[in-house]
This record gives C-alpha cells, structure tokens and sequence, in this order.
C-alpha cells in the first residue's frame, strides 16, 4: 500500500484546473442564457 | 461697418452670451443645493488651511501612511467609475453598434469630468504641490516610473475626451465649421482614448505592485493590474446605469418623450455587458485565491471581509445583471448595479486604504476634514456636470451624429 496515495487537489494544480473546466461550462451556459430576453416579466 | 467694428461686435455678442449662460437656472432651494452648498463652502475653508498651513493641519496621514482618503476614494475609485467613456466610445464608434449613441455624449462627457476632477484632486494631495510637473518631466523617478505613465496617460485622456465632447461645445456655440472640423477628430480620438485607458486604468492597479509586504495577501496579486482594468469594465456600464437613471429624473425636461423606452432597452444592453464581465471577473478572483492556496486567510475577519466582497457585491450583482436582462427587470439591473458600484468602491478602498498597512498597530483612519473635503470635489464636479448639461446639446437624441 506505500505505493498509493491520494493527491491533495489543494496542494497540486488540480483544483485550478477544474475551476476553470467550470468557469468555460458556465460561461458557455451565460452566453446562451443571455443569448435574449424572455418576453415576460416586464417591469 | 468696417473689420474692427464688426470683431468687437461679435466679442460683445459672445461675452454676453456667456454671460447668459452663466445665469444660474431652476429653483435654488432643492435637497442636493441644500446639502451640496454647505460643504463645499465648509470644504473651500478647510483647502485655505491645507495650503496655508500644509497638508499635515488637515489630514491624518504620516510617512507610514502617505496616500489616504483622497487618492483612494477620489483617484482610484473614481477613475474606475469613469470608465463607462471608454466602452461605450469603443461600443459605438469601433463596434459600430448605434443603439449606445445617444448615450455617447453624456458618458464622456462624465468621464472627462471625472478626470478633470480626480486628476486635478492629486494636487490637493501633493505635500508641495507647485512641483507637480516632477511626474511629466521623469523628474527624480525617471521614465520607468508608472507614476510617470499614469500623469502623461491622465493628462492625455483629458485632451482625448475633451476633442471627443468638444462638438457638443461647437454645437452650442452655434460654431458650424468648428463642430464639423472637432468631429472629424471623433474617431482618431476615440481610439487614442481607449487606448490610453486601458493603460492607466491598469497603470493604477500597477501602483499598488510595489506594496506587496503592506497589502493583506487576499487583496494583493501580480494580477492587480488585469483585475484593475476589468473591474474598470463593468464598473463603468454600472456607473452609466446609476447615473442615466438619476439623470433621466433630473433633466427629464432636457429629454425627449420617448427617450424612457430607449433608455430602457440601452439598460438592459448594458445589463448584458456587466454580466458577462463581472463573471470573468469573479473566475479571475477565484482562480487566483485558489493559485496563491490561501484557504487560511478566510479564518478571521479579514476573510469574511473579502468574501462579502467578492460574493456579496460581484458575483451577486453579476447574477442579478443576468436575471434582470433575461427577465426585461429593469429595477432589478438598478439594484444590481448600485451594488456593483458598491463592491469597486469596496475593491479599491480595501486596495489602497482599509487592507493597507493592514499588521499596524495604529490604522490610518481619514479625518472629518478629508471626508468633506473628498465630498467637495464630488458636489463641485456635479454643479459643473449640472451646468454643462443644462445648456450644451448633451441629452437631445437629435444632435448631430459626430
């Protein structure tokens, strides 16, 4: 078993990685979101 | 007539025209004369005693704290807020998307106040102010100074903006062939202007690089300067928002009926760009907090004062923006945009005040002479924006496209 161990996503640059993997999933899902208004709920 | 008569004569003509001008307009007693016209007053007194007294008679700054309240409200935040000049200058004249032109003029023309104001504000700031030129000439620093980058940058953008706003001063001077040669300029100076902002605007982030051992670590990064210009980006479009909304109350008289309907479909536009950059703009925090692994920060108060700034005046606002454009919610992109002016005001004072110095003992904290005094600049700058729009062609959607 020394030969496993787990690696810390805060120690490494994995968790930058998947920051940004989010970061281009939502910005994609942003632009199409505000691709155009909904026609309701006007004020 | 002969030639000499006729040049007095249109001297005359000229100065009683100014003089007519400066004839002040509307009911004096309103809540912002009321409130504005006694500070300024008080704020005139105290800048006779910090030039006969010196600097030191008035505020609370030391060695250790050089730059307070002024530079840090005044300069830095303000100049952020002016940045709606160079967007919608870029949206409309580079991007060519015509929707924003009626906004056009009123947005630079803010922008060059803010400048004139903020910029001419360093020198209240100035222990010796009559050296003032030591920055333009790479006195003493030399030329790799970014002070040096950021007084040519301010001095030039001042000139930019004013070529940018002067057909309207044409206009209004019924100067036909001075307003078609100032707007043949437009263009050249747009881009000159936008130009130049995104290098001072970055510039001013880039001052605050050499103070890496006296900003708290949550608010200092080598990014400083990207963050500073995106920030100025959507700080800029909340600033258009809050203030053609305000405007639209104040100067309806100077507005055309229908120009409710249009400012709405411009708010939600811009809504649109907010969002957008206030999202890139949160990732880019994140992605740097989780870079620099500074989990342990967040455990004191410091921390908590960081996450209400980042979630509670950005990424919030940033989502509202996207609500209110999705859902046509005006009031909600108000609200939103109100907070986001919140969050740069919050962004920049933590930069160059309140997280600075942030180990000492004894903090910095601006007397009551700095605050009204920085309250001063502001109402002085909203009397001179109140005239020039009260009598130039700055709101009427029907003047000339320049």
């Amino acid at each position: 078993m020394d030969s496993f161990y787990y690696v810390n996503i805060f120690e490494t640059k994995g968790l930058e990685y998947l920051l940004l993997l989010c970061f281009w999933g939502l910005f994609i899902y942003l632009v199409l979101y505000l691709k155009s208004p909904a026609n309701k709920g006007k004020d | 007539m002969n030639k000499e008569a006729v040049v007095y004569a249109s001297f005359g003509n000229f100065f009683r025209f100014l003089i007519q001008e400066m004839k002040p307009r509307g009911p004096w007693f309103t809540p912002f004369n009321v409130i504005s016209i006694p500070i300024i007053l008080i704020g005139v007194i105290i800048l006779y005693f910090r030039f006969v007294y010196g600097l030191g008679s008035v505020v609370n700054l030391s060695q250790e704290v050089p730059w307070g309240l002024w530079k840090g409200l005044n300069v830095v935040t303000g100049v952020a807020l002016a940045g709606g000049a160079y967007v919608i200058t870029f949206v409309v004249y580079v991007m060519k998307v015509d929707k924003y032109h009626s906004i056009v003029r009123i947005t630079v023309l803010n922008g060059f106040m803010a400048y004139t104001f903020y910029a001419g504000a360093l020198l209240l700031d100035l222990g010796r102010p009559w050296f003032g030129y030591n920055p333009y000439i790479g006195n003493s620093f030399g030329f790799s100074s970014i002070l040096f980058l950021i007084c040519w940058h301010f001095l030039l953008y001042m000139l930019a903006a004013f070529i940018e706003f002067s057909p309207a001063v044409a206009e209004w001077m019924h100067w036909e062939k001075a307003r078609k040669f100032l707007a043949s300029l437009t263009l050249a100076t747009v881009i000159l202007g936008i130009t130049l902002s995104l290098l001072h605007q970055s510039g001013l982030g880039a001052l605050y690089l050499m103070a890496k051992t006296k900003i708290h670590p949550l608010w200092w990064s080598e990014f400083i300067p990207i963050q500073f210009f995106v920030s100025s980006v959507y700080a800029g479009l909340a600033m258009i928002i809050v203030e053609g909304t305000i405007s639209h109350r104040v100067f309806k008289n100077f507005m055309e009926p229908n120009s409710h309907r249009s400012f709405e479909d411009i708010v939600l536009g811009l809504a649109k760009g907010a969002a957008i950059t206030m999202f890139v703009y949160y990732f880019f925090k994140a992605l740097l907090f989780i870079h620099e692994k500074q989990w342990e920060l967040l455990n004191d108060g410091f921390g908590l004062w960081f996450l209400l700034e980042v979630i509670g005046f950005v990424l919030i606002p940033a989502l509202m923006f996207a609500f209110g454009f999705k859902h046509k919610s005006v009031k909600v992109i108000k609200i939103a945009a109100v907070m986001a002016l919140i969050g740069i005001l919050l962004n920049r004072l933590n930069i160059s005040i309140i997280c600075f110095n942030w180990y000492a003992d004894v903090r910095y904290f601006p007397s009551w002479q700095e605050f009204i005094v920085s309250m001063t600049v502001v109402f002085v700058q909203i009397w001179v924006f109140r005239w020039v729009v009260t009598r130039m062609p700055v709101l009427s959607s029907n003047h000339q496209h320049t």
